[in-house]
């Protein structure tokens, strides 16, 4: 009997098949063809360092590519070499089968070397004119490595530059005011998601990882005027359920490359643990800073600041020490007893990042346990025993 | 004596490399012919010579800086300094010793480097890691790849090393020249608080100065090699590799590059090809293979296949202009910088890199390019297939790609290389 592998003890959870939840599912989504009814563009985007509210305010909406679903990069392949990110190519290859034809533009920026050659292979090899019976428009803005003020005065001439190149292509003016009022409705959106990031990383909490992965997907892939109201109504609801009962689990903080489907933080829960915070790009790292809003300055530089100075990701060279102190913060906040620091491989920023984690986490006596994988769910086997050994250890 | 002691062990691997070096050209010297293997022989010597006077400037207590091969060697002489090119001596080291460089890139990877990330970097790292080297500072400029913005954090935060980074704009426009111009005197003068010195603008102006000197010859060189059969060994490719660190604002690099290009004019008059016959003419786009040069030698005179050049050997930035004011010389090594090997291709699209490669095929008359796919390499990782895809449509030559790691044969060993090339010729002879 004792080789029989016993049933894990099953989180319950409030928002099991939630309509806003099943947006995360799928690339596209009802609310994009609604949005495209009435003639409006939507502009695909990797990085969380492009500025959403310029985009939001020339009535764009700003669609984050991901690759939720697919495990098959075998068109890609051919254009990328097998050292590269399966994370973007995965991403490549979905956009071959057509799958972002729905795109009416996209916005690169230099995050890594992996995404940013996506505008060369968008344009040639997906949105290429013959292929494609649209005209799609190519944005692309380059962001510094590291963080100085001459660094953010390049920073803003970019994206000052962008909402003239938007202005042109779209024919249409980015005022002030209109900017003002998207910062708003992000801010709105940023302060929902720590409200239920609250519900999270608390003792008793009401989502789990999952789901607060399955959220901030959703909520970057469809207009935020919806999405805000989704996130209230998620935050109504909870309100009346009871807390969850995750006292035997322990508890962990995900960190590292980008995670685009739930299959790996699932992997986690049903190892015998509870996935109470992270430090993601589709996670905390993206709502963590709001945008203080002087009203008598410039608004395009209150946003530029919010991206430049917020809690940077591995791209930004000289700000590791930045990224230890928010990880030292939310490791006591949500109450961690352990990390999981996991690398896409072939990503040489967050391989890095977690290298210079695993021996400070190490030396604070924090358990901490630094796993590479590929974007989509592959060698379950070997990482499910080393994520249950790691949960085992801390017992 | 404890002081001399930690003082000379400081740059061991500058030792290391000297012995290597030392031995390798005392081979050349006496066992090759006359006529064997020029390059080989000039490069040593030259690169012999500086590091010999590196050393002694190191024994007499000199700051030593590491600086990213994308920082061009010659600006480190506004300051009587050491310095010391992170990613030329990984594969220095790689090419000249009996073990390479692989159990320094073993050191880091067991301390939880990334398997995937560049060698170029791993092997010093490693080094640094034994405390092998010892910097007082390091310089790089967030380019061109993410290798270096992820790997040298490791010297400031594990390390405790200064490590001053002027930021280099992914963007090739007239705007990126002042600011990284300002980015990189910003760069120097920080520099200088660290070491204790004044950047000294007139010797970084002499510096200069020989580059531009040199420029000219590479320049004749490079017209030469459109002649057939090319005038210059493949060695030459490897050894101007090296040249561009190692000898960079020093006269030996116009020593060098005089005695190279007086045996290209020889060749070319004759229309002598080094390997005895020309068959084939390859262009490698990317970096040839530094844990064995003896390719070079293997492809000239088995195969009389020529490597034209290699990525640093094609990348040629316009001479600074000294004779102006400073901001002036700033701007044009700021230009210098965004025009050198990886920082151009990775500050700019695609677009004019598969151009250059369709235009240079045609002017070199090339049968072939052979792309090297290196490991740590990922902002070249989306390129190839549209390389070969327009050498195929524009010019009507294929490509032949070869992933490996270009300082570890562990990954593509040398005999695997050997047959994909050989294998690859036979389909063009």
């Amino acid at each position: 009997m004792k080789y029989i592998n016993k049933p894990r003890e099953v989180i319950l959870t409030y928002l099991d098949n939630d309509p806003f939840l099943n947006l995360s599912d799928s690339i596209y989504n009802p609310y994009i063809k609604n949005w495209q009814s009435s003639n409006k563009k939507v502009i695909g985007y990797y990085c969380t360092y492009i500025p959403e509210e310029l985009l939001h305010a020339a009535g764009i909406l700003p669609y984050r590519i991901r690759a939720t679903g697919n495990k098959d990069t075998e068109l890609a392949d051919t254009f990328m070499v097998r050292f590269t990110c399966s994370f973007v190519r995965a991403t490549l290859d979905l956009a071959l089968k057509g799958a972002y034809n729905f795109m009416d533009g996209f916005l690169i920026c230099n995050s890594c070397d992996h995404s940013r050659r996506m505008f060369e292979l968008f344009d040639l090899k997906v949105f290429n004119e013959e292929k494609i019976n649209k005209k799609v428009d190519r944005f692309y803005i380059s962001i510094p490595h590291i963080i100085t003020d001459e660094g953010f005065n390049w920073y803003l001439k970019e994206v000052e530059e962008l909402r003239e190149k938007l202005e042109l292509a779209y024919n249409r003016e980015i005022s002030d005011e209109k900017l003002t009022h998207s910062i708003d409705i992000y801010n709105q959106n940023r302060e929902l998601l720590r409200k239920l990031h609250v519900l999270q990383i608390q003792e008793f909490p009401k989502i789990t990882g999952s789901e607060a992965l399955q959220i901030s997907m959703a909520n970057a892939s469809i207009p935020k005027e919806i999405a805000n109201d989704e996130l209230k109504r998620i935050l109504n609801d909870l309100e009346k359920k009871e807390k969850m009962d995750v006292s035997s689990k322990k508890r962990i903080i995900l960190v590292g490359s980008v995670v685009d489907n739930i299959d790996f933080i699932q992997l986690i829960e049903n190892s015998g643990a509870f996935v109470a915070s992270d430090f993601i790009c589709f996670g905390t790292r993206n709502f963590y800073d709001s945008i203080d809003i002087d009203h008598d300055a410039n608004p395009l530089k209150d946003l530029t600041k919010r991206l430049y100075y917020r809690i940077s990701c591995p791209r930004m060279m000289d700000d590791h020490e930045n990224r230890l102190n928010y990880l030292k913060k939310e490791i006591n906040d949500a109450n961690i007893d352990g990390v999981i620091l996991q690398r896409i491989n072939n990503c040489d920023l967050h391989g890095c990042d977690n290298m210079l984690y695993t021996h400070e986490l190490k030396d604070l006596n924090i358990p901490v346990l630094n796993i590479d994988r590929e974007s989509y769910q592959a060698d379950t086997t070997r990482l499910q025993t080393r994520i249950e050994a790691f949960i085992e250890m801390m017992k | 004596m404890t002081r001399a002691f930690e003082i000379k062990n400081r740059i061991i691997p500058y030792q290391m490399l000297y012995e290597a070096i030392s031995g390798t050209h005392s081979l050349v010297e006496n066992i090759l012919p006359d006529h064997g293997i020029p390059s080989l022989k000039s490069g040593l010597k030259q690169i012999k010579s500086v590091m010999n006077d590196l050393i002694i400037k190191e024994q007499e207590g000199l700051p030593v800086i590491g600086h990213h091969f994308a920082f061009p060697t010659e600006f480190l002489y506004a300051f009587d300094c050491v310095p010391v090119c992170i990613e030329a001596t990984s594969y220095l080291l790689s090419a000249l010793l009996p073990d390479g460089s692989e159990p320094y890139y073993d050191l880091i990877t067991h301390w939880g480097h990334p398997f995937h990330t560049c060698s170029s970097q791993k092997g010093t790292m490693g080094m640094t890691l034994d405390d092998l080297f010892r910097f007082d500072a390091i310089i790089t400029p967030t380019a061109p790849c993410d290798n270096t913005y992820a790997s040298y954090p490791w010297f400031r935060y594990h390390k405790k090393i200064p490590v001053i980074t002027p930021d280099l704009p992914f963007l090739k426009a007239e705007k990126s020249y002042p600011y990284l111009g300002k980015q990189i005197k910003l760069g120097l003068e920080e520099l200088g608080k660290v070491i204790g010195q004044e950047p000294d603008y007139d010797k970084l102006r002499r510096a200069i100065e020989i580059e531009n000197q040199v420029f000219r010859m590479q320049m004749e060189i490079f017209e030469l090699k459109k002649a057939l059969p090319c005038p210059v060994e493949n060695m030459f490719n490897a050894m101007a590799a090296a040249a561009a660190i190692y000898l960079s604002g020093r006269p030996e690099k116009i020593t060098f590059y005089e005695e190279m290009l007086a045996i290209a004019k020889r060749r070319y008059k004759l229309k002598e090809h080094h390997g005895g016959e020309e068959k084939i003419r390859s262009i490698w786009p990317y970096m040839i293979i530094f844990f064995d040069l003896g390719l070079c030698e293997w492809l000239d005179r088995e195969l009389g296949m020529s490597i034209l050049f290699d990525i640093f050997n094609y990348n040629f930035a316009e001479p600074i202009d000294t004779t102006s004011d400073l901001e002036t010389m700033f701007n044009g090594m700021a230009r210098k910088t965004m025009e050198a090997p990886m920082v151009k291709q990775s500050a700019e699209f695609y677009y004019s890199f598969i151009d250059e490669c369709v235009q240079l095929a045609k002017e070199f008359s090339a049968d072939c390019f052979i792309f090297t796919s290196h490991l740590g390499c990922k902002q070249f990782g989306s390129v190839p297939q549209i390389l070969r895809e327009a050498l195929r449509d524009e010019v009507g030559i294929p490509m032949l790609l070869i992933d490996l790691d270009v300082g570890d044969k562990r990954m593509t060993s040398e005999k695997i290389i050997k047959d994909k090339i050989r294998l690859f010729a036979q389909t063009l002879l």
